[in-house]
């Protein structure tokens, strides 16, 4: 059962540890850390309410009413701690040659080249209330692309030092998946390692493809053969356990808020944002596990990091807050808590914008720089009628990929990428399906705004909508982005939100190396829809003088194409992991350089994320960083010197 | 529900030998079986959007109806019997509750309605709420049936042994890797201990523990839930339960709220039968005809489950939802016939399940056992399951 309280009963003692953020990290950090005995305070700023059976009802009824059905439609805007939505780009009908061809109109500002396209949410269980729960470790040489490939940044730890914390993070959140796979591509290295539970099944789509295992595909911008194999998706949904899971026997986990609710994934297909029947795993589950050394108190957004006094060596003493009571109003009452080590887990942006605000840990000027995200490139395409439906819009968001690209020497000429099998159609390029029933009906009208003649009702309706749904092909290619210190959050003192805290600023772009692998990602993808005798139906070129949101041009020898990208909501970078505080804010434990009892975790925090979604990999350091915390925690509280007993000690 | 019929007309007996304790333990199983198309009917009938709380209320008493109908298999596996699961368990509607004494109506199929939370009260009635009869007398309560098969199977133990009493091999036991477990876990019953553990879960979350509202669920380390009585009486007087409530008490805590005009109404003794009467003018003919052809698959599946077979459970899973996505349909239709449509009554699920249908079934079940992907510790993959009703779309 979560038990949340109110900011008053909050501030009434002093912490070991107080955590930012009520997300998939700050829950696993202070559960980790409240069961080692330590007193932790979690500030989510977001609501709570999905924790309740009704408060989830009402979260998936918001989705199943919205009609746009974006990751953060199964919940309500808020005023007091505003979040980013994807619905806040628009594009710009007619752009100036050379000008930005998109507006931002949320609470994101935006003034970089190319639009950040993601979005985060503010709620508790922040945004894995809408992820989609893949979980891919990253591959060794992700760690070292700088030595190995000559671009981006390099980490202060490999691989093999995460290993063991990245099974630990697997059995925390309920990891299916096949490790046989996974060993097969490099980034598992344990010959013995099981996951948890066995791997979701394999999608008819995914069937369909696997029909090309063996073919080369040309990409010719790294300008090498790479032959297909189907992989299974590592996913943090409960799947049937492993037997052979030690130490076992694992036990899925069942729903938050409701017994008897709750279990394995029968792919009922919205994971993203919100599974009706709580098979995807999400941070509420390690919230209501907390022990009672963990308070959690939701609408507290955390305003500035106080630091200590001129003696404390560069410590931090704790944090302000600003609670509210009504999301839909900006009105709230400030409030002090201490604790002996401040965590901020806020996601990258927020941790950055804390940071910023609060003066503290910029000694390198790198607080903010090096924002990254996958820019995701999506390609679609009708199957061939003739072979029949593929079955789309069944099963979790993707179950499958075509890894071979995000590894080796094609990485010195363009960016890795990692190619999702969507098991969603067309849904993320064009709205599908209600896209098709729209059109089928004439809804829309033509130009003109007139109903268009064409539309088709009954029988005929029912036939088109099979035979174009039923075929739709979908690959979602998330390219790597690497570490740019261009690419960064700033404060501006002219953009605040209604409750005056400043804003994120956001300049974004991506540089040659990341759209050369944007524009090979796009070139595979056609080559690998042609082998399915598939129609490739992508289009990213602008129609009617608008560009689709993320378009650029990029040219490889000598030919251009129009190329879109998506964001993927991977934000990380804005505090970035290094072996120097003169280039780096954190280091290997993601522990600030210049203030000892202050840790800011999370993606903020990674050097590079390869082609991996890096949910895994941050609550992989989050679970390092708490046993370092701990350390921390327990040589400040010993005594500095024990004596020996002796009869000069009197016992009390 | 004829081994449990005929148990009955038997008259009361504490089983005195294995033989006689499987027949019991058959005879559970069907009894178990027994109330969820009741229940099911009543989840069913409710219109979307409305009646959350009493949804998911049924909804969770459904669940541990089938987790009790595992348990008990289990319990017939490890005493040595071979559990059946075919025409032989499934009641006809309006169907007598056996073991329960003569004055005890028949339980129909209603819809969503405070007479069929009566009759979810009067088959979940706890033996405390139940006038004790004279020695020697009848059958009064399924819990005073559990109560000999405990009885029998502890004088078994004592006099033939517990090894020549627990026979059954463990791999024909259904554990939690196979089971979706919602609504306690299921667990394999090796021997007296969980013998009788089993037996304790199957009342306790029934009519509660000992003199308390509540289950045992804690036991599986899952919050304490009210026992099924107390859940359905909290719907039927729209009210809660507080902290302070004792099994006799009304419920006293807050209101929740309950719409019984939030449902389907149905003329639950509608046969197929009737409605092939008007096989011309509506499409409820094929679709009740589909229904109960599902339910014949999922049962088959469950009887190959309980034999040996544990995870052939996984391929009930689809199954149960193809039942779910069928009745969300059939119930919003209007009755075909006529005159019952003109007052306002719905088409329903009419679940019977005769030979002809589990024959049908066996072919199609043989069938995608066979192309399923279902051993025992490996990934379950069904992707070779095919519905002999599957309809095409385009």
């Amino acid at each position: 059962m979560t038990g949340t309280v109110g900011a008053d009963e909050a501030v009434r003692r002093r912490y070991d540890v107080v955590v930012v953020g009520g997300g998939w990290a700050g829950s696993l950090l202070a559960k980790d850390l409240g069961e080692r005995g330590w007193q932790v305070l979690v500030l989510e700023a977001g609501n709570g309410g999905a924790e309740t059976w009704p408060g989830y009802l009402d979260s998936l009824s918001t989705f199943y009413s919205a009609v746009a059905k974006v990751p953060n439609s199964g919940y309500r805007r808020s005023v007091a701690a505003p979040f980013p939505d994807v619905l806040d780009l628009a594009p710009v009908r007619d752009p100036e040659p050379g000008e930005r061809e998109y507006t931002a109109n949320g609470y994101f500002v935006q003034n970089g080249r190319l639009p950040y396209g993601t979005d985060y949410l503010r709620e508790l269980g922040g945004a894995a209330m809408h992820w989609l729960g893949a979980v891919p470790r990253m591959h060794p040489e992700d760690f070292a692309t700088n030595e190995r490939f000559g671009y981006g940044r390099d980490w202060p730890i490999t691989a093999a030092d995460l290993q063991p914390w990245y099974a630990r993070a697997e059995f925390e959140i309920g990891v299916a998946g096949d490790a046989q796979g996974q060993r097969e591509l490099g980034v598992v290295t344990d010959p013995d390692y099981v996951f948890p539970m066995h791997q979701i099944p394999a999608s008819w789509i995914d069937r369909y493809c696997t029909g090309l295992d063996g073919t080369p595909i040309l990409d010719e911008v790294a300008d090498e053969q790479y032959p297909l194999k189907v992989h299974s998706l590592p996913q943090a949904r409960n799947s049937t356990p492993n037997p052979d899971y030690r130490p076992g026997p694992y036990r899925p986990s069942s729903a938050v808020g409701l017994p008897n609710y709750g279990e394995r994934c029968v792919g009922n297909a919205s994971c993203v944002p919100i599974c009706p029947v709580q098979a995807k795993s999400h941070p509420l589950r390690q919230q209501a596990r907390f022990p009672r050394t963990v308070t959690t108190a939701t609408r507290c957004v955390v305003t500035r990091v106080r630091l200590a006094g001129p003696t404390m060596g560069g410590r931090v003493s704790g944090v302000e807050f600003r609670a509210y009571t009504d999301p839909a109003s900006p009105v709230g009452r400030s409030y002090v808590v201490e604790a002996g080590v401040v965590v901020l887990a806020a996601h990258a942006i927020e941790n950055a914008r804390l940071l910023l605000f609060s003066g503290l840990a910029n000694g390198s000027d790198q607080v903010g720089r090096n924002l990254m995200d996958h820019p995701t490139v999506l390609n679609w395409a009708l199957a061939d009628e003739r072979r029949g439906p593929v079955g789309p819009f069944r099963g979790p968001g993707h179950t499958s990929g075509w890894e071979v690209f995000r590894f080796g020497e094609g990485r010195r000429r363009r960016a890795p990428f990692r190619i999702e099998i969507g098991n969603w159609g067309w849904g993320w390029a064009t709205g599908a399906p209600m896209s098709n029933v729209a059109t089928a009906l004439g809804v829309g009208g033509d130009r003109q705004g007139e109903i268009r003649p064409d539309g088709v009702f009954g029988p005929e309706l029912r036939r088109l909508l099979g035979s174009t749904i039923g075929r739709q092909l979908q690959l979602q290619i998330a390219v790597e982005q690497s570490a740019n210190p261009g690419n960064r959050v700033t404060l501006d003192r002219r953009h605040r939100d209604a409750t005056g805290n400043l804003r994120p600023v956001l300049t974004y772009d991506l540089d040659p190396h990341t759209r050369s692998g944007v524009y090979a990602a796009r070139l595979v993808a056609a080559r690998i829809f042609q082998r399915l005798d598939a129609t490739d139906w992508t289009n990213h070129a602008p129609r009617d003088g608008v560009p689709p949101l993320g378009h650029f041009t990029h040219t490889v020898d000598g030919t251009t194409l129009d190329l879109a990208y998506s964001g993927a909501g991977h934000g990380a970078g804005t505090h970035v992991m290094g072996s120097s505080p003169r280039d780096s804010v954190v280091d290997a434990f993601q522990r600030t350089w210049e203030h000892p009892n202050l840790y800011a975790v999370g993606c903020g925090s990674m050097p590079s994320i390869g082609t991996s979604n890096p949910t895994l990999t941050m609550l992989a350091l989050a679970l390092r960083s708490a046993e370092q915390i701990h350390q921390d925690l327990v040589l400040d509280r010993r005594p500095a010197d024990v004596r020996p007993a002796d009869e000069a000690e009197v016992p009390a | 529900m004829r081994t449990a019929l005929a148990l009955e007309k038997a008259g009361f007996a504490v089983p005195d030998t294995l033989e006689k304790l499987r027949t019991c333990l058959q005879a559970a199983l069907e009894v178990e079986h027994l109330t969820i198309p009741v229940y099911l009917t009543g989840m069913y009938t409710i219109r979307a959007g409305t009646n959350s709380a009493a949804f998911y209320g049924i909804r969770a008493v459904v669940m541990e109806e089938m987790l009790h109908m595992t348990l008990v298999a289990n319990l017939l596996n490890a005493v040595g019997g071979a559990p059946v699961v075919d025409s032989r368990v499934v009641a006809e509607y309006p169907a007598r509750l056996p073991f329960s004494g003569e004055s005890v109506p028949s339980i129909g199929l209603q819809h969503f309605s405070p007479a069929a939370l009566k009759t979810f009260l009067r088959i979940e009635q706890p033996r405390s709420m139940t006038p004790p009869t004279a020695p020697g007398g009848g059958w009064t309560s399924i819990g005073q049936f559990y109560d000999a098969v405990r009885e029998g199977l502890e004088h078994l133990v004592r006099t033939l042994g517990h090894d020549r009493v627990f026979t059954g091999g463990p791999e024909r036991q259904i554990g939690p890797e196979d089971f979706y477990n919602s609504g306690g876990e299921v667990f394999p019953v090796e021997d007296l201990a969980g013998a009788l553990l089993a037996i304790e879960t199957v009342t306790e979350q029934g009519e509660g523990v000992h003199d308390t509202i509540w289950n045992s669920n804690e036991t599986f380390g899952e919050e304490r839930e009210l026992a099924h009585w107390f859940r359905f009486n909290e719907i039927f007087t729209g009210r809660s339960y507080g902290p302070h409530d004792r099994p006799r008490d009304r419920p006293s805590g807050p209101l929740i709220d309950v719409d019984w005009d939030g449902a389907h109404p149905i003329h639950g003794d509608s046969k197929v039968a009737d409605y092939r009467v008007y096989e011309r003018t509506s499409a409820v003919y094929q679709q009740a005809v589909a229904f109960n052809s599902r339910y014949a698959v999922l049962l088959r599946y469950l009887d190959s489950a309980f034999n040996g077979h544990p995870r052939h459970l996984a391929p009930a899973v689809p199954t149960m939802l193809e039942l779910r996505d069928r009745a969300a349909q059939l119930y919003r239709n209007p009755h075909p016939d006529p005159a019952l449509a003109a007052r306002g009554c719905f088409a329903s699920a009419t679940f019977e399940i005769t030979d002809p249908q589990f024959d049908a079934a066996d072919a199609e079940v043989a069938r995608n056992l066979a192309a399923a992907s279902l051993r025992t510790g490996e990934p379950v993959d069904l992707a070779g399951l095919a519905s002999d009703s599957a309809e095409a779309f385009a």
